[in-house]
């Protein structure tokens, strides 16, 4: 009898998710609308990391859960997980994506220009206070240029392969149905060149950005200059089962390409992900660049930096720690007790300071 | 909260294709009931466009077209429909995995009759013991071929189905012919 | 071919919420892991909504398995009632319709974390084990290539010289739960962190176990009457908890695996860990009839 009065699992877990919403309340469609529209590189961010890019859905994560990242992102992924894939579009190639902004810092000027484009790299950040005050935050108006710049580029490492400073990836013919999808197969090692990226692409910004800024200052073996980071919308073509190519809209993505000189070449490194990332893109070209030949257990070798970016598994291993574990915690304090017993039996003055297993402990589980 | 989905009777019947599939892999040579006879449900149950698949018999083609899967030479299959053999060769070449992924060697579907001919007595995992099974219609050398393509954990596991009854072989079993 | 053949009628979620797609890769990939018993298998692992970390390996494996007709068995640290297992459960009854269970013999299907039920399962049960870490080799190698190639060629030689370093330092194996062992004599596994108590009852089951870990995308399997041996040395024999001689102090049920809980006078009381053996002990204490099968330990010791 004792034991039923305890089963109170079902209404305590309950309980707790009505505790935890009770503080944001209800929402509607006009929520979802408001963040969506207020902010749109936190929806970048999200929908980069969830690998689904649907701006409503991103908005309605983030309204779901008060803005917990993790969980939000762990909402669309498993959103998206159980939707059917129709259609692989066709590849994007880089001198098709309709660029916003694209700047090199390896040249001052490139073929096809530097397009400083949307960005807050020289703003200087000053808290805006008075609109606490009740001030109107109105920001200037953009006043056009006189000649556009050009909406299609290529890459500024086409340029460079063409002299001859760069030797470009192979070409590979996979027709896009059989790109390898990670969603679909486990990731293995040496990883697949289309798991690689697309793990990059989906991996979580800050855990990029701590490995990627490891390898910076660093850690790594090569130094990063950014050749090309372009901010851009892709054009999604599929084809119709009856044979014609359509656009099936336009996607916000960044990318972003890394080299450093390795003999009389150049190496290159990079990243590509939904939505515009700036940091994730170069932090995680960064990584790419520095990939080959890193050393085993280095912050720089694939199999290192791709298991310990991805956010849904290192934040839901990171929060089940919260799980009680006082069945291993007991079989441990057993083998601990045993060992001690065996230790004052064998000398009967045995000093206390000693610890007991100084062996390496078991890995947390 | 959404409310409870029903199971399609094609979500329904590839469940209970693959209980048969998953109990007779871990006991072989017990028979187990698929839901329909021949091949299909194991078709429904385990394929689709990841995958890649030989079958030697014609009929089980358009069936197998439907789930999506790739068609593949015999050494690249990861799933290989036999149908009744004649001859043990296709066996020297169907694929075995490797050492770093053994999951790679193929799953391999034989078409048989169990309870007549040749009697074979299974010892391993998934035995209490030993079991002794009649698979008749296996082709001379059927057994001697699988043993020579065996490099445990690298192998092929079988299937045996007759009419709606499935038999599973893994490579896990030793098998003695009597 | 027309879109409506490459998709089905839409529905706000497919029966036990992964689609074909997700169920057809663990089936095939759970044939594998039967037919190379304790070998791990890599899986894509498809998101569901529960946290890595917290038995989506196990959830998978449970959803593939069930139909409406399944009775579902959900524990965490051997409790029924502990709040994870009443999430999962809930969710399974939610997706997939079961029925649920807390008594081990009506369960069908028993996913468990931490834990194997002390009544011994029958042939047509399955159980299924929740695993954080599926690499037994990661304290003697983190690096997962590595470590399968490792496996690749049986090379459990680093594995067994750290336990020989344990004895050697601590007079016995310092290993708690997740003990590492032989499966049919050529893979080394995890059998998962069940305590050292529960691993004897791996050996030569009449059940099929299913060992998924989400998270780290590999699953693998124990067959019935499959070998399932420690790594031990035949001079320093296995040794489980030493909970035989324990008495639960809420059921007064002995030699079972123990909660330790600490007393404010610094002594420590015992529960039984198997919270419904604990339930069954007391119904039938107080005369509400027996409905305890039978144990794998008998008078606190596992007969060999």
């Amino acid at each position: 009898m004792a034991y039923v009065a305890t089963r109170g699992g079902e209404r305590a877990i309950e309980q707790s998710e009505r505790l935890f919403r009770e503080e944001m309340g209800g929402f509607d469609r006009d929520r979802v609308e408001e963040v969506k529209k207020s902010l749109p590189y936190l929806i970048d961010r999200v929908m980069g990391e969830a690998s689904l890019y649907d701006e409503d859905l991103a908005a309605l994560a983030l309204a779901q859960t008060g803005g917990e990242l993790y969980e939000a992102v762990l909402l669309l992924r498993a959103w998206r997980t159980t939707q059917p894939r129709l259609q692989v579009a066709e590849p994007v190639e880089q001198d098709t994506l309709f660029t916003h902004r694209r700047i090199s810092a390896a040249f001052k000027d490139i073929p096809g220009g530097q397009v400083l484009g949307p960005t807050l790299d020289y703003a200087h950040r000053i808290l805006a206070t008075d609109v606490l005050q009740g001030a109107l935050y109105a920001p200037d108006p953009v006043e056009p240029a006189d000649t556009p710049s050009p909406a299609y580029q290529p890459s500024v490492s086409a340029w460079q392969s063409e002299n001859d400073l760069l030797d470009p990836p192979a070409d590979d013919p996979t027709k896009s149905n059989n790109i390898p999808d990670l969603t679909r197969e486990p990731l293995l090692f040496p990883s697949k060149r289309a798991h690689t990226l697309q793990s990059l692409a989906r991996a979580e910004t800050g855990g990029v950005l701590a490995l990627g800024y490891a390898a910076m200052r660093g850690y790594g073996q090569a130094h990063p200059t950014v050749n090309e980071l372009r901010l851009a919308e892709a054009e999604i073509a599929v084809t119709h089962p009856d044979g014609r190519q359509f656009s099936a809209g336009r996607v916000k993505v960044s990318q972003a390409e890394v080299v450093d000189k390795k003999g009389e070449k150049l190496s290159i490194g990079y990243a590509a992900t939904f939505g515009w990332n700036e940091v994730k893109c170069i932090a995680a070209a960064t990584l790419d660049l520095n990939s080959p030949g890193a050393e085993k257990g280095s912050a720089t070798e694939e199999e290192f930096f791709l298991y310990h970016t991805e956010g849904v598994e290192s934040s839901g291993f990171c929060i089940h720690f919260k799980l009680p574990h006082y069945v291993t915690f007991q079989s441990s304090l057993d083998a601990m007790r045993d060992a001690k017993a065996k230790k004052a039996a064998k000398a009967p003055e045995p000093s206390s300071s000693e610890a007991v297993g100084q062996t390496k402990s078991e890995p947390a589980e | 909260m959404l409310a409870t989905p029903a199971p399609s009777p094609a979500e329904t019947r590839d469940n209970a294709a693959f209980d048969a599939l998953l109990w007779a892999m871990s006991r072989p040579g017990v028979p187990r009931d698929l839901p329909e006879p021949g091949e299909g449900t194991v078709i429904t149950a385990l394929l689709d466009r990841e995958c890649l698949v030989y079958s030697a018999d014609p009929l089980l083609m358009p069936e197998i077209m439907r789930t999506g899967a790739e068609l593949a030479d015999i050494d690249r299959a990861d799933h290989v429909f036999l149908g009744a053999m004649t001859a043990s060769d296709p066996l020297a070449a169907v694929a075995i995995g490797s050492d770093n992924y053994p999951d790679d060697g193929a799953t391999v579907i034989v078409r048989a009759s169990l309870g007549s001919g040749a009697a074979v007595r299974l010892t391993g995992p998934g035995i209490d013991g030993a079991v002794t099974v009649q698979l008749g219609g296996m082709p001379d050398g059927f057994w001697k071929a699988r043993a020579a393509r065996l490099r445990y954990p690298m192998g092929f596991d079988l299937f045996f189905v007759d009419g709606a009854r499935a038999v599973g072989v893994p490579r896990s079993t030793n098998v003695e012919e009597m | 071919m027309s879109l409506s053949t490459l998709t089905k009628p839409w529905e706000a979620m497919s029966y036990g919420f992964l689609d074909g797609s997700a169920k057809r890769e663990l089936r095939r990939k759970m044939l594998k892991s039967v037919a190379v018993p304790g070998c791990q298998m890599p899986y894509a692992s498809r998101e569901v909504p529960m946290a890595r970390g917290w038995g989506t390996g196990g959830l998978q494996v449970s959803l593939t398995l069930v139909n409406p007709q399944t009775c579902v068995k959900v524990i965490d640290q051997g409790a029924d009632d502990s709040v994870n297992a009443a999430s999962i459960r809930r969710f399974i009854a939610q997706v997939a319709g079961t029925p649920t269970t807390m008594d081990t013999l009506e369960a069908d299907l028993i996913q468990s974390r931490h834990r194997i039920p002390e009544e011994i399962l029958r042939e047509d049960q399955v159980l299924v084990l929740q695993v954080p870490n599926p690499e037994p080799l990661r304290p003697v190698q983190p690096n997962m290539s590595i470590a399968r190639q490792m496996h690749a060629d049986a090379d459990y030689g680093r594995m067994w010289l750290q336990l020989y370093e344990q004895i050697v330092r601590s007079g016995r194996v310092m290993q708690g739960a997740s003990y590492p062992s032989l499966v049919n004599g050529r893979h080394v596994m995890t059998p998962s962190p069940i305590p050292r108590w529960d691993v004897p009852k791996l050996h030569m089951a009449r059940h099929l176990t299913i060992l998924s870990a989400g998270r780290e995308k590999r699953i693998f399997a124990v067959p019935p009457y499959t070998r399932v041996e420690p790594l031990v040395f035949s001079d320093v024999p296995y040794k489980v908890e030493e909970h035989g001689h324990l008495t639960c102090t809420r059921s007064g049920t002995r030699g079972f695996f123990m909660n330790e809980i600490p007393q404010d006078d610094g002594s420590s009381a015992f529960e039984v860990s198997d919270s419904e053996w604990g339930v069954k002990t007391i119904r039938a204490r107080d005369g509400d009839g027996e409905s305890r099968g039978e144990t794998w330990y008998k008078n606190g010791e596992m007969p060999q």
